[in-house]
């Protein structure tokens, strides 16, 4: 029951975003449609960030307590947080050649965005290959833990590293936001938390089933 | 509950994936006494050992050594127990001397002990010598001497025959002796029950992970 | 007392089997040499671009180095009697830590060596970049110890070192490049110092218990 109205109203609001994002919403004025893939881009990133943090707390815990729970949280947060980031660089690409005329600029957002693909594309081999299942949640919850706490650094670090010497680099940062797109970008940022919750849920409960089993 | 014994298994189990190494095997190690452990190739005997020696956690149940739980307290339980696994764990770029110095280093032991149990398990003539050019039965009498170092309450033996001459088996006897004269406690995993003859109090037959239960097997103790 | 003596025997270990075997350090220094002749080539050797190639060359050549005691460890089959013996996993940590150091800040000269002659880059402040040398020697050393801990018992775990290896330590590279500009042209510093000592403190503080968690059985 209370399932079926959780999966109901993400539904509803991923619709929502839909329909506010691809209709509702007019052309930016310089961008001019482009930018309605930045309400898939934006929240995907804020997403991939949210799973990662879950990775990382889950699997702290995890290593702590040594409960199934933790690591099955765990899991579907590195999982997502690879699917998520991996969804935000796509976006960042097909934004990026049409807006910026390349595919890929050294922007700070998108260098970081891959390194915590990356790691966590790392996270998930780790797991996969370690020689015994135990180890592998063990060595899988480290590298979550790693990861989370190392991406802060690295994306300071590219920032200066960008800016400090070659002046500001093309990026999102100054494009003032109107409300038109601000109320889109909002409702689309929380129907992508809502569908990554609902997607840790279902992916905690399946991974839990194969300790199971 | 019971006062625990050296080493107390309850219900201990272990799965590699799906594969079941070890299940509700439980068993007691009385003080001053040796539990001789048999069984067929791949019926657990390592995993059980390994379990105690705290280098493998448990999937079940759970282990005293010496009082102190393998998986909570197994920085308590290395302080009192030693292992002798399949491998010698000697490093091959290391003389025999340099290698007991660095076990006597480890575990906190006066470097002055090291020459003279060099020569205890004969090995003073290539004391100086790498020991990557020792044969297998050599290297075995050095994680020998590296067991008569520690000086544990609990000692763990994986097939410590292995390799070993009459003169090395005697070492192996003299070291369970030494540790059940002071009241300590042995597992010894072993096929060889001629070579343990006369250093063991009771037997416990492992088969595909679980303890062939018989009389005696439960508690192994001077009776 | 007791810590100490672990963590220098353990050290003193992996430097005599370094010195005696020589089977981290000359196949390292060889790749770093390499990789400064390739990208020398590529980039052209003009001195502005001796610091990224430097410190590139360091980063690869210390993957190859950083896994070695680990691997030593695997062949003779001494790492499970290492992490039984009485006393704190950390210090096994801290002990490799402190070979490694040695090792990379040894890879570290030698290589900046190579790159002063081949790039004609210039000398000066050399005191500033032994500086950042030793605190990227000491960040690379944490991050390189543990994960090589990591992946001992990974399959195909000497390929997924580079891979999270590279990634994690994007910080260093950055800092040591732009410090090593600083010291020998006299750019402003930045915040460089600041973020190369928040990623040795980060993995200093982490490396130690997460290392303890990675060599359990």
């Amino acid at each position: 029951m209370v399932r079926a109205f959780v999966v109901g109203g993400t539904a509803a609001l991923v619709a929502l975003g839909l329909l506010l994002g691809l209709w509702a919403s007019p052309p930016d004025a310089y961008q001019g449609d482009y930018v309605r893939i930045m309400y898939v881009h934006v929240p995907a990133a804020l997403a991939s960030y949210a799973a990662a943090a879950v990775a990382c707390g889950a699997g702290a815990l995890y290593l702590q307590r040594r409960q199934p729970l933790f690591d099955a949280w765990a899991r579907a947060g590195a999982e997502l947080a690879a699917l998520f980031s991996g969804l935000t660089l796509l976006t960042g690409m097909i934004w990026g050649k049409p807006v910026w005329g390349v595919w890929w600029a050294w922007d700070a957002r998108l260098v970081t965005t891959a390194v915590l693909f990356l790691l966590y594309v790392g996270c998930l081999l780790v797991r996969g290959l370690a020689d015994d299942p135990e180890r592998g949640r063990r060595l899988s919850a480290v590298v979550a833990v790693v990861a989370f706490l190392d991406v802060p650094l690295v994306h300071y670090s590219v920032v200066w590293f960008r800016t400090l010497h070659q002046g500001p680099s093309i990026s999102l940062q100054g494009v003032k936001v109107a409300p038109e797109f601000l109320v889109p970008l909002v409702v689309n940022a929380l129907a992508y938390l809502a569908l990554l919750g609902l997607l840790l849920a279902e992916r905690a409960r399946l991974a839990r089933l194969e300790w199971e089993r | 509950m019971q006062p625990l014994d050296p080493v107390t298994a309850e219900g201990l189990g272990r799965r590699f994936g799906a594969v079941v190494a070890l299940e509700d095997v439980s068993f007691r190690v009385r003080e001053g006494s040796c539990l001789l452990l048999t069984g067929p190739n791949g019926s657990g005997k390592t995993t059980l050992l390994r379990i105690l020696a705290t280098a493998l956690r448990p999937t079940r149940g759970r282990a005293w050594v010496c009082g102190h739980d393998v998986v909570s307290e197994g920085h308590r339980v290395r302080e009192v127990c030693a292992y002798l696994g399949a491998s010698s764990g000697v490093y091959g770029g290391l003389t025999g001397l340099e290698n007991l110095q660095l076990a006597a280093d480890l575990c906190g032991r006066p470097r002055e002990r090291v020459p003279e149990l060099v020569e205890r398990v004969g090995l003073q003539p290539a004391a100086h010598r790498l020991v990557s050019t020792y044969s297998l039965g050599m290297r075995r009498r050095l994680a020998l001497a590296r067991l008569f170092l520690q000086g544990p309450q609990v000692l763990l033996l994986d097939e410590p025959f292995v390799g070993l001459d009459s003169e090395g088996a005697r070492l192996v006897r003299e070291l369970v002796s030494s540790v059940k004269e002071q009241g300590g406690a042995v597992v010894l995993a072993t096929h060889d029950r001629d070579r343990a003859g006369g250093l063991y109090d009771a037997v416990a037959e492992l088969q595909a992970g679980q303890l062939v239960q018989g009389p005696g097997l439960v508690a192994a103790g001077r009776i | 007392m007791r810590a100490w003596r672990r963590v220098t025997a353990l050290a003193r270990k992996d430097l005599l089997l370094e010195w005696r075997g020589r089977d981290a350090l000359v196949p390292a220094a060889s790749f770093g040499l390499a990789v400064l002749v390739v990208l020398g080539l590529v980039w052209g050797g003009s001195p502005e671009a001796a610091p990224p190639v430097l410190w590139l060359a360091l980063l690869l050549a210390s993957v190859l180095a950083m896994g070695r005691s680990a691997e030593r460890e695997d062949e003779e089959g001494t790492l499970e009697v290492l992490v039984l013996y009485p006393g704190s996993r950390e210090d096994l940590f801290w002990g490799r830590w402190l070979a490694l150091c040695v090792l990379l800040l040894a890879l570290g000269a030698g290589l900046w060596a190579a790159q002063v002659l081949l790039f004609n880059a210039p000398t000066r402040n050399s005191t500033t970049l032994l500086l950042v040398g030793l605190l990227v020697a000491v960040g690379l050393s944490a991050v390189g110890t543990l994960l090589a801990a990591l992946l001992q018992h990974v399959r195909a775990g000497r390929l997924l070192l580079p891979l999270l290896f590279l990634p994690t330590t994007v910080p260093v590279l950055l800092a040591g490049v732009r410090l090593t500009e600083a010291a020998t042209s006299g750019t402003p510093a930045g915040p460089w110092w600041g973020v190369l000592a928040a990623f040795d403190l980060l993995f200093l503080l982490v490396g130690p218990g997460l290392f303890e968690v990675a060599v359990e059985g």
